[in-house]
């Protein structure tokens, strides 16, 4: 299964990238790809469809619109509910499964661009992981070899997984600098 | 070649490395090979400074053969002072050009003497009083060391016009040469063997120190095995490696002599004190030391490496080695003591034992022990069960590896055997000598005895107007032959002289009287045919018919003067008895003061001087000497077992830092420390203790002496071993505590 | 129930500040796994812990006993009779057969041979390494030797096992061999473990983990 960035996320991304200030849905556009669509950048449909719902639950609104060609040049910025829905958002740990990177690491950045703690986010991911991998041990000691090789499988997924979150935390404090240049 | 060299130089400096662990390594194995090099060499030049000695005392013997008029004429003359005697000479120099003996710038004019600076200093001293009447020459010069045999000589040269020519006081100059002199084969050969005893622990040492730090050289070693280097290059880097050490202990090693030759001088004992400059060890035998503590270094440390280079894994992993065998090692023990005893039934016969199976016998014996110990100790601890954690502790280490600990309590065991055998024999004798010394203590009698054929006038009245002496009698000695080898003492005297000599009844002048042998020689029979004097020249006298039974010190016949009728004046020789007024001290002394004037024609000897004080003095300085010998040999053994300990606690770091951080408590490490030192010296000290008490009963046997236990000296040497358990474990402790710290917890 | 509780342990060598006002608390019977990068205080934390050293400020406290205000000797008879310890290596004494290492601790508390044989024997057959029992050290695999330490730790029936790395030294199979069979036993014994580890499979045989970094601690408290 390829996991793609889910919409949820794509929302939480732009609602993130909104706490810099206020920007176009162009502008977004191109701040998502740069960070984070290496492979595969947003459609604009995308962008405005996110934003359209973003704005019908009240996490942003206009703020105002620039004269000029081109498509429709309005701004958005991000309200207080969409600031709070951020923070839930970074503060709660992905659902621990394979291929998370995109959205651990789109969470670390916004986190290090907004300011909050990266660390706390690897960590609170990491007790995730780690609760589900003793669930799996567990499940490992009263199952068969059956269960104990399906459990290994997704052990060692969650370790790399794991891995890599240890690796970003060492390398916290040289990506915040990338980030923010 | 270019290889072999680069292999010798990677272990250098593998040796020498640079860090500072590597430099106190290599300062420890330094000082440890140093001071048995030190006490090599001091063993090497012993030999030499002995036969230095004989040959100066021999180059100031006069020489009477010459020809035409002799240029000098000498009297050797032996003058008693209390406990000491002082050999000299009296001169008349006839021509101005007369030779000098060695060590003499001028020779003494009449009324002049040179004397020795320990003589001039005795003299000088408040002790050389009673001395003084005797030398009331000019004193013109002092003896140089050209002439004298050891710094300690009583000796001098006195002019003397008095002296009248004969054959025997002919002088063409002086120094003879004395052909097959020096010891005799079996003192040489007791010498050699008691070197070897003694050495043999220094060769150990030597090893062991070569062996400092090896764990932790064959870890590297294993290293570079592993990855590829081949066994005989892995073997080259040891030897450099031992080589340095081996080197920089040779440097030591001569340092510490020169450091301590000055001070042989000082010694105390007359017969022993040497000169400095007459110590110097002979160019063989520094040869020899030089050449053989690195091919020993080398060889030990090659030897205990066979392990690693055949399997660089067991370095790795420790394993249990294999056990011991026995029967070659009793092989020297066994023969040893079957060359002994091969002797024992012997003992009661009146003939000797044979000495060549004896003494080497006693090598094997003693050898038998250093090579039977790790055998020994190997049992015993395998045999120890139960006991507290400490213990299971220790004797597990030494199960592990008790070679090396055994190797170096044998080179102690061997030592103290040797001290506890010499100790032995040494209070034996002294028994002896001072119990004869207190039978003769309460004889009141000065002997003054002249030579034969030689009439001294005027001696008899100065001897009895000495303050100190009651009476004077005057005895005559000869001694006859009955034959071959059957020799009997005659003494002739009126009664009271005779009453001095021997017990003897109802007296009078023409009684004779026979007093049997008490060494058990044959019996004279009355009225035997005898020969005077020499056996084939003298003259024949027949015996008396009948005599008395008396007893004596000394056997044979008791003749008054009436019943000597037939022996010509000319065949005996005088000997006045001056009976003493002991009341006054040293009457002795003023008695011989009083006949000064008579310095070589006399002879006098005082049986009731006491010279006990005198005996234990050189006693206790021997055995002093003893206990210096074998306190050093003590101190390298502890230095070895020191390296050791602290080797092994660094070794086992990671376990004693464990074993602490789990609670336990560091009493029981530290308790652990002391078995493992204490468990092969108590061992080694009772064999050895066991051994020389042993040995020391045989020999005494061997001669016919008592035999005298030494206890206070035998308790002195486990106690010494004791300590030094004691004291090695005391000194391993701080680094016990450092291995047991947190800090032992961290990884390399 | 609290068994032992840390609070601003700050610890320096030198100018290494490794702990720098880190605490936890210890359950009884509970296992925790103290993770975080390397050099980030672990082993000092684990160390300060359990009495071996003594931190520079901050208090330790096991039940109702201040282990920083405890001489030396009191402290040696508390890790040996209310603590075990498993290292990532090199801790059994190389001398003694495995068998004589386990019972050691038992015969250090005044045990007589036989006794303290017979449950060593026990425990080594339950950490299944009653095979190797009379061989030395040396002679076994780490993976058995491990097992060994831990039946050592746990002879003494602990309270709390102080665990260093354990598996530090084993490949997976065997790490997860040793973890499962001193989890099990401890839970068995209602013994707790702290744990001290970087590999992830190895902390998740744990109740919760604490992270350290740069000498502070977090305890991570994880709804079960
Ligand atoms: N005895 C010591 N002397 C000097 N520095 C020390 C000592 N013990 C620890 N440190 C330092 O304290 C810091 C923490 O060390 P500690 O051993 O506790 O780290 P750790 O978290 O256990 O690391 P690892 O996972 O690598 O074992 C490190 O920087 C270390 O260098
Ligand atoms: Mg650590």
């Amino acid at each position: 299964m390829v996991c793609i960035v889910p919409l949820m996320s794509i929302g939480h991304a732009l609602l993130g990238l909104l706490e810099g200030g206020p920007r176009h849905g162009y502008d977004l556009k191109r701040a998502y790809d740069e960070r984070f669509g290496q492979d595969r950048p947003l459609h604009y449909g995308q962008v405005y469809s996110t934003l359209s719902r973003l704005l019908k639950n009240g996490l942003v609104t206009e703020a105002g619109v620039e004269a000029g060609d081109g498509p429709e040049r309005k701004r958005y910025a991000i309200t207080d509910a969409g600031v709070t829905d951020v923070e839930r958002w970074l503060s709660t740990p992905e659902k621990p499964e394979p291929y998370l990177q995109n959205t651990l690491y789109a969470k670390v950045v916004l986190a290090l661009l907004s300011g909050r703690s990266a660390v706390e986010v690897l960590d609170t991911q990491r007790s995730a992981h780690l609760g589900t991998m003793r669930e799996l041990t567990r499940r490992k000691a009263d199952g068969d070899l059956a269960d104990q090789l399906i459990c290994d499988f997704a052990l060692f997924h969650l370790e790399a997984d794991l891995r890599w979150l240890e690796l970003t935390a060492a390398r916290v404090d040289q990506l915040a600098v990338e980030v923010k240049r | 070649m270019n290889r072999t060299i680069s292999d010798l130089a990677l272990g250098v400096r593998l040796a020498v490395g640079g860090s500072r662990k590597s430099w106190v390594r290599l300062a420890l194995q330094g000082l440890g090979i140093g001071m048995c090099v030190a006490v090599l060499v001091l063993a090497a030049s012993i030999p030499g400074a002995f036969a230095a000695r004989d040959a100066k005392g021999n180059l100031s013997e006069p020489q009477p053969q010459g020809t035409g008029p002799a240029p000098l004429l000498v009297e050797n003359a032996y003058v008693a002072y209390r406990s000491d005697y002082i050999q000299g000479r009296y001169l008349k120099v006839l021509k101005a050009d007369a030779p000098r003996p060695p060590g003499v710038e001028k020779l003494p004019g009449d009324g002049e003497i040179v004397l020795s600076p320990a003589l001039a200093e005795l003299l000088a001293s408040p002790k050389g009083e009673l001395l003084r009447p005797r030398f009331p020459q000019r004193v013109v010069g002092t003896i140089g060391q050209a002439g004298l045999t050891g710094p300690k000589d009583y000796t001098f040269y006195a002019g003397d016009d008095r002296i009248g020519e004969s054959g025997g006081t002919k002088a063409y100059g002086f120094g003879v040469h004395y052909g097959g002199g020096g010891i005799a084969p079996i003192l040489w050969l007791l010498s050699v063997v008691g070197i070897v005893v003694l050495l043999f622990p220094v060769l150990v040492f030597v090893g062991v120190a070569a062996r400092l730090a090896a764990a932790q050289r064959d870890r590297r070693l294993a290293a570079l095995r592993l990855v590829g280097a081949g066994a005989s290059r892995v073997r080259l880097i040891a030897s450099g490696e031992a080589l340095v050490g081996a080197l920089v202990g040779l440097a030591v090693g001569f340092g510490i002599f020169y450091a301590i030759r000055p001070f042989v001088d000082k010694i105390s004992i007359a017969q022993l004190a040497i000169f400095p400059s007459d110590l110097t060890p002979s160019l063989g035998l520094v040869l020899l030391v030089v050449v053989a503590v690195p091919v020993l270094a080398v060889f030990t440390s090659l030897f205990a490496m066979r392990r690693t280079i055949i399997e660089p894994l067991g370095v790795v992993r420790q394993q249990k080695p294999v056990r011991r065998r026995l029967w070659w090692r009793l092989v020297p023990a066994i023969v040893g003591a079957a060359l002994l005893g091969s002797q024992m039934g012997k003992i009661n016969d009146t003939d000797r034992p044979e000495q060549w199976p004896v003494v080497i016998g006693v090598v094997l014996l003693m050898l038998g022990i250093p090579v039977l110990l790790p055998w020994l100790v190997e049992r015993v601890v395998f045999r120890i069960r139960g006991g507290s954690p400490a213990l299971q502790l220790a004797v597990r280490r030494l199960q592990l590896d008790s070679g090396t600990a055994a190797r170096v309590v044998g080179g102690v065991a061997v030592v103290l055997a040797g001290t506890v055998t010499l100790q032995m024999i040494l209070a034996g004798v002294e028994q002896e000598v001072v119990s004869k010394e207190k039978r003769q203590a309460n004889l009141a009698v000065l002997t003054v005895s002249t030579d034969e054929n030689v009439a001294v006038p005027g001696l008899r009245e100065a001897l009895e107007k000495a303050a100190t002496v009651r009476s004077v009698q005057e005895i005559s000695r000869t001694g006859a032959s009955a034959g071959e080898a059957n020799y009997v003492g005659i003494v002739i005297g009126p009664c009271d002289a005779l009453k001095t000599q021997a017990t003897i009844t109802n007296c009078a002048d023409g009684k004779a009287y026979y007093a049997p042998d008490s060494g058990g020689g044959r019996a004279v029979e009355p009225g035997a045919e005898l020969t005077l004097g020499d056996p084939r020249k003298g003259v024949r006298w027949k015996a008396p018919a009948q005599w008395e039974p008396a007893t004596a010190r000394n056997g044979g016949l008791y003749l008054t003067p009436a019943a000597a009728a037939g022996i010509p004046v000319d065949n005996t020789s005088r000997e006045f008895m001056a009976e003493l007024d002991l009341s006054v001290p040293d009457a002795a002394e003023h008695a011989r003061n009083a006949i000064a004037a008579y310095p070589w024609q006399t002879f006098t000897s005082f049986a009731g001087q006491n010279d006990i004080p005198e005996m234990e003095r050189v006693f206790g300085l021997v055995r002093q000497g003893l206990y210096a010998g074998t306190a050093i040999t003590l101190l390298l053994a502890g230095a070895s077992m020191l390296l050791m300990a602290l080797e092994q606690v660094r070794e086992r770091r990671r376990p004693l830092a464990v074993l602490a951080a789990s609670g336990v408590p560091r009493g029981t490490l530290a308790r652990s420390l002391l078995w493992q030192n204490g468990v092969p010296l108590v061992l080694s000290t009772a064999v050895s203790v066991a051994t020389g008490i042993g040995l020391g009963a045989l020999s005494m046997k061997v001669s016919d002496a008592e035999i005298a236990f030494d206890w206070p000296g035998i308790a002195l040497v486990t106690a010494a071993s004791a300590a030094l358990v004691l004291a090695v474990t005391a000194l391993t402790l701080p680094s016990l505590r450092r291995a047991t710290g947190a800090l032992g917890l961290r990884t390399e | 129930m609290t068994l032992l509780r840390a609070e601003g342990l700050v610890k320096s060598f030198g100018k290494t500040h490794a702990l720098d006002g880190a605490g936890i608390t210890i359950r009884a019977g509970e296992v925790v796994a103290v993770m975080g990068p390397s050099g980030s205080g672990k082993s000092t934390l684990l160390h300060c812990l359990a009495g071996i050293l003594p931190p520079d400020s901050g208090t330790v406290h096991y039940r109702d006993r201040e282990l920083t205000s405890m001489n030396d000797g009191d402290r040696s008879e508390l890790r040996r009779t209310e603590f075990g310890f498993v290292f990532q290596f090199g801790q059994l004494v190389p001398e003694l057969t495995c068998l004589e290492n386990v019972a050691l601790p038992l015969r250090l508390s005044g045990m007589k041979r036989k006794d303290a044989e017979r449950a060593a024997n026990e425990w080594l057959a339950r950490l299944e390494v009653d095979g190797v029992a009379d061989q030395r050290p040396g002679e076994t695999s780490g993976g058995q030797g491990q097992r060994v330490a831990v039946a050592r730790a746990l002879v003494t029936g602990p309270k709390v096992i102080f665990a260093d790395e354990p598996t530090g030294a084993l490949d997976s199979l065997n790490g997860e061999r040793v973890m499962h069979l001193l989890t099990t036993a401890a839970r068995e014994t209602g013994a707790a473990v702290v744990l001290v580890t970087h590999e992830p499979r190895v902390a998740a045989y744990s109740d919760r983990e604490v992270v350290v970094r740069d000498g502070r601690s977090r305890d991570v408290e994880f709804a079960r």
